[in-house]
């Protein structure tokens, strides 16, 4: 009785916080007080003492490149500006903002700190918490019918990480945001970017949309972050290029030498490696040490994405409207577990993906233009309903996935399948050992189509991108690749004779989501 | 004869009777042998000396501990800085004074609260025995089989983050060893003829149990809740080392002890981590010699 | 012997079933049932009312809440524990999993602190009053003081990163096959962990070797003439040992929990980095499955020590 008692007390506790402010119109919604943040905060400082100049201050969702509008108003700090719109717009200084995030490292919690002090200081209070739990839950719920938020935040500290530029902004289509309302203006902007694949036409539709975020800041763009990866003084790439990391892409894997150890064994440490299952790659295409190296997809990519070739397929074509696309497979392909890999897999794959919750939305929106498939030996055709700029992009990151081992799987349960213990797949590198939470150890696939690798073992340790365990991993000699975008772990790992460090530029943009709903009253 | 450890032992005690210094002494006898007991004392002073300084932090220090600087960054000790500057350029002096503050209130205060709650129930059902006894010992027992990590994290995961919910999960966590306690000593003491007499006179239970039975049992209650405070504040640094202790919002030393997972700050910045380190080691160390002392001083049967 | 244990049983298993109640009762106060934790957000927002009352129906959640646990605790006995709510892993293959990375380290730590504790208690209680009596206790009470993950992490700068004698973490590598190859990766969390627990096994063989040095027979003994060393190894120490073994009784339960954060500092791979993940991620099922196994534990080995203090110490009675 005593337990249930304090749990009832524990939950009520829990809960006064998340509404107190319930019944207040949402002064997010009025775009004066979003620029006054915006002008509150002062990033070009933050980058250059918390993130040591590893970061780009941002001015707007799309990274500085040729589809960058000229003369975004980059809100650089300007305390008095801020506190003159909050007048202006009749700021009560009485809400407390709940500002989110979900990162756990050091970095995150220290720029919250900032934060609540820069806004502070224009008289905006703030207190932040991490989500915990179902965080995807909590992030983006769609609003209820009456437009009411879903979500119970003000602000959330995050990140877009884009596949294709378009997926800047194609979430904010109207009913698909959960926390800026639709607006008619937007919307067609949003029509305009997916219009074309003319890089020329789509270039004037990008920056006519930055230009209209600018004033708009449905997000506020807080800084581009650049991905970092590092490589132990032991290992080469011997000419491989170095890219996006967080996606796949050419680098040349199979050539790749590292220094033998005393017993004349070379073997490479890294990594990603499962804690409980290994994740399947239709969501993250190319974190996880498995979906980069155990698995192969139709074509490949350069460093920066750019789809540049065959990998599983020999050939490929796509009509001139855009509507028919073509793939050959090479002949005598086959998974780890020496069955072929056919056209039919590659079908098996695409039809129940389009299955599966929560896959990559690059992969989902040319699916969805997907009108009909057919195969015809090794040849697969793709028929579209309409014209789906990504879809070459999509093949070079979507891998494909044994259907005789898979065939059975209940999409919904995609995940929860046996075979995510010890998956089979079709790249450069096969499992040879799971020991599930301890280490992982592959070694080159005899059969793979672009010829054996070089490195006769890769051992994978279960750390992830962004824990603390990268710098005791590399410091103890037990991490020669990997990549990271923590700007704390780079200038430890810079620090070590032994590592080396490659920036690479990637999309992937750190923003403010400022939740424009107005909130419920209460549940 | 060779001279033994009991016979100097003896000759100490005669040297002290010549001296007349055994003549039966004013006040309570415990709190003299508290008072004799070094480490005690010496945990008394550390003790008081860490909490008036958090309490009178303003008075001490006039950094503000929320005030960020972000061009002072990790700047090491110095005159204006004692203990250096944190990550966003915060005094690290001044957030160990306030931190202090939340940490000890969550530790003591769950001390206590866990302490009226468990000795609350203890006495009471000690004393009136029966059913309402056997229900509250199977309770306590329940709470007991936990280890207390797992129980902590349990609630804590039910419960989620905040400074209210951290007490109140220690408070659920810790009164069970503390009735237990109680009730033992009670069920010693409700035999006893002064007892029999007050129940003959008609008092009424309630009386007898918190007037004239417990302040009896107050020596083992208090080493208890000193113990569960020593308890209490290493647990709150541990949960916020796993992130799931109080909000990282607020300063807490278990939260300022937090940077030191990151191995640069760990390797070059000393000034974060082993100041913050050491003032809990040394708090805890001190409530620990006081309660030891005090065990010491109330329990006769245990020597040494 | 046989009717001593059967009674403890049969008070024993009336406890699992409460705690395992109040388990179950947990479990159905989180947040959202298992429906909504196997369908993703997105994906859930296109289904109707019907299909969730489907799903519902197909899992049994409508049945009532007792009818649920019942069935929840016939599977528990019959050793299937649910599933892990993030990969759908059985709760059983997971526990088995990580079980004997904390049982290797507990009783590492265990062993260890039991015998550093016994010896050190042992010397103190000998040389009572003595500079190395203080010395010990006050070491041991630093030892009860620091933080732990403060100390692993403190040893972790020294001894693995300053001077690179031992890894600074993990458990296996590939091709670790015999004892000895593994043995490196186990020092410095076992240490950290033994010593940490060293303060209580030493505070309490001190005070019961006190307590048996004062006897009646260790007096006897001393009058017969016996050797000093005889007295206090064989006749003093035999008797001290009971309350050690029930110490170590009692440790070997919080040795699951005591683990917990070690197991965090050094990735050691066992329940407890396994547990605090499951708790961050508001993984419930197996947050409270783990939970329950450690009650087990800590039920099982009181038992044990009651049954171990009875062989050892005949003057207990069994009772």
């Amino acid at each position: 009785m005593n337990k249930l008692f304090g749990m009832a007390i524990a939950a009520a506790v829990g809960m006064t916080s998340t509404f107190a402010y319930a019944e207040r119109v949402n002064q997010l919604s009025d775009e004066r007080v979003r620029q006054a943040i915006a002008y509150a905060i002062d990033m070009d400082t933050i980058v250059d003492t918390l993130f040591e100049g590893k970061a780009i201050v941002a001015d707007s969702m799309i990274p500085n490149g040729s589809f960058k509008a000229e003369g975004l108003n980059a809100y650089s700090y300007n305390p008095d500006k801020a506190r003159a719109l909050l007048k202006e717009a009749g700021w009560d200084d009485s809400q407390v903002l709940d500002v989110v995030y979900y990162y756990g490292d050091q970095l995150t919690a220290d720029l919250m700190v900032a934060m609540q002090a820069y806004l502070g200081d224009v008289g905006i209070q703030m207190t932040y918490r991490k989500l915990e739990g179902d965080v995807g839950g909590q992030l983006s719920k769609l609003p209820t019918a009456e437009d009411t938020s879903g979500i119970e935040w003000d602000i959330a500290y995050g990140a877009k990480a884009a596949l294709a530029l378009q997926e800047y902004y194609n979430g904010y289509k109207s009913g698909s945001s959960s926390y800026a309302p639709g607006d008619a203006d937007r919307d067609a902007l949003i029509a305009r970017i997916n219009a074309s694949a003319d890089p020329a036409v789509q270039q004037d539709a990008f920056k006519d949309f930055e230009r209209f975020e600018n004033t708009k800041l449905s997000d506020i763009p807080l800084y581009y972050q650049q991905l970092f990866i590092y490589e132990s003084a032991r290992m080469n790439r011997n000419g491989g290029q170095y890219g996006n990391d967080q996606f796949n892409y050419d680098w040349g894997i199979t050539k790749w030498t590292v220094e033998p150890d005393a017993n004349g064994k070379e073997v490479l440490y890294t990594n990603t490696a499962p804690a409980q299952f290994f994740e399947h790659p239709w969501l993250n295409p190319g974190i996880y040490v498995f979906s980069k190296i155990g698995l192969d997809r139709l074509l490949t990519a350069n460093g920066s994405l750019a789809p540049t070739g065959g990998q599983l397929a020999e050939d490929y074509s796509v009509s001139d409207d855009g509507l028919t696309v073509t793939f050959d497979l090479k002949d005598g392909l086959t998974w780890h577990d020496g069955a072929p890999l056919t056209a039919e897999d590659v079908l098996w794959s695409i039809e129940t993906a389009k299955k599966v919750p929560g896959i990559n939305a690059v992969f989902q929106s040319t699916f969805e233009a997907i009108e009909s498939m057919s195969v015809e030996g090794d040849v697969i055709t793709l028929n579209m309903s309409q014209l789906d700029p990504n879809v070459f992009l999509t093949f070079s990151q979507f891998a494909p996935l044994p259907k005789h081992l898979l065939g059975d799987v209940n999409p919904a349960e995609f995940q929860q399948h046996p075979f995510w213990q010890n998956p089979v797949g079709s790249g450069p590198y096969k499992i040879a050992e799971v020991q599930m939470n301890d280490y992982v150890r592959f070694v080159p696939f005899a059969d793979y189509h672009g010829g054996e690798a070089n490195i006769d073992e890769i051992v994978a340790f279960p750390s992830g991108e962004n824990d603390g365990n990268v710098v005791t991993n590399a410091a103890s000699g037990r991490l020669d690749f990997g990549f990271t975008k923590s700007v704390a772990d780079v200038a430890s790992l810079e620090a070590m004779d032994h590592m080396r460090i490659v920036p690479a530029d990637i999309p992937y943009t750190r923003s403010l989501r400022m939740n424009a709903f107005p909130k419920a009253a209460s549940k | 004869m060779k001279q033994t450890a009991l016979d100097k032992k003896f000759d100490k005690i005669r040297a002290m009777e010549e001296a007349g210094q055994l003549k039966p002494a004013k006040g309570s006898r415990a709190l003299r042998k508290l008072m004799a007991n070094r480490l005690a004392m010496v945990g008394l002073v550390i003790f008081s000396v860490i909490l008036l300084m958090s309490i009178f932090a303003p008075l001490i220090t006039e950094h503000d501990p929320q005030k960020i600087n972000l061009r002072a960054m990790l700047k090491p000790p110095s005159w204006d800085h004692l203990l250096g500057t944190d990550r966003t350029g915060r005094d690290v002096f001044a957030r160990i004074l306030y931190g202090g503050r939340i940490s000890i209130l969550v530790g003591l205060g769950s001390a206590l609260m866990a302490a009226v709650i468990g000795v609350g129930i203890g006495c009471y059902t000690g004393y009136k025995g029966g059913w309402i006894d056997t229900l509250a010992l199977r309770i306590s027992e329940i709470f007991m089989s936990f280890p207390q990590i797992i129980l902590v994290l349990l609630l804590v995961s039910i419960a989620g983050q905040s400074l209210m919910n951290l007490i109140i999960i220690f408070v659920l966590t810790g009164w069970a060893p503390m009735y237990r306690m109680a009730r033992a000593k009670m069920l010693s003491l409700r035999e006893e003829e002064y007892v029999q007499a007050l129940r003959s006179f008609g008092v009424p239970t309630v009386k007898i149990c918190y007037k004239h039975i417990l302040p009896n049992a107050l020596g083992p209650i208090m080493v208890n809740i000193t113990l569960s405070t020593a308890m209490f504040i290493l647990a709150e640094a541990g949960l916020s080392f796993l992130g799931l202790g109080v909000p990282l919002s607020v300063p807490t030393w278990g939260n300022i002890l937090n940077v030191a997972q990151d191995l640069r700050v760990l390797q070059n910045n000393w000034w974060l981590w082993l100041p913050v380190g050491s003032v809990i080691s040394l708090f805890v160390l001190s409530v620990n010699f006081i309660g030891d002392g005090l065990r010491d001083s109330t329990d006769p049967t245990l020597q040494g | 012997m046989l009717t001593f244990i059967i009674r403890r049983l049969l008070i024993t298993i009336p406890m699992m079933l409460v705690i395992s109640f109040l388990v179950y009762l947990g479990l159905e106060l989180t947040p959202g049932d298992a429906v909504s934790h196997m369908i993703d957000p997105e994906a859930a927002a296109r289904m109707t009312e019907e299909q969730f009352a489907e799903m519902r129906e197909a899992l049994g959640l409508n049945k009532t809440f007792l009818e649920r646990y019942w069935i929840w605790l016939t599977n528990v006995v019959q050793g299937n524990f649910g599933h892990s709510l993030s990969g759908g892993v059985a709760i059983s293959t997971i526990v088995l999993d990580r079980l004997p990375a904390t049982l290797e380290l507990s009783v590492f730590a265990l062993v260890f602190s039991t015998l550093i504790g016994c010896v050190l208690g042992t010397l103190s209680a000998l040389r009572r009053g003595s500079g190395t009596d203080n010395a010990l206790t006050v070491v041991g009470m630093l030892g009860v003081s620091i933080p732990e993950f403060f100390f692993g992490l403190v040893a972790i700068l020294i001894f693995a990163l300053n001077l690179g004698w031992l890894p600074a973490g993990g458990r296996l590598l590939p091709g670790y096959e015999t004892f000895f190859d593994r043995l490196p990766h186990i020092v410095l969390p076992g240490i950290v962990l033994s010593l940490m627990m060293t303060a209580g096994v030493m505070r309490y063989a001190r005070s019961s070797m006190l307590d048996s040095l004062s006897r009646e027979f260790i007096r006897t003994a001393r009058a017969k003439g016996l050797p000093a060393w005889r007295i206090n190894l064989i006749h003093g120490f035999r008797v001290a040992l009971t309350p050690v073994v029930v110490l170590i009784g009692f440790r070997l339960p919080t040795l699951i929990g005591g683990s917990v954060i070690i197991e965090q500092v050094f990735q050691w791979p066992g329940i407890g980095s396994e547990f605090i993940g499951a708790v961050r991620g508001s993984d419930y099922p197996l947050v409270m499955m783990i939970a329950l196994l450690s009650v087990f534990a800590v039920l099982m080995a009181s038992l044990i020590v009651d049954v171990l203090t009875a062989l050892i110490d005949p003057r207990v009675r069994l009772g």
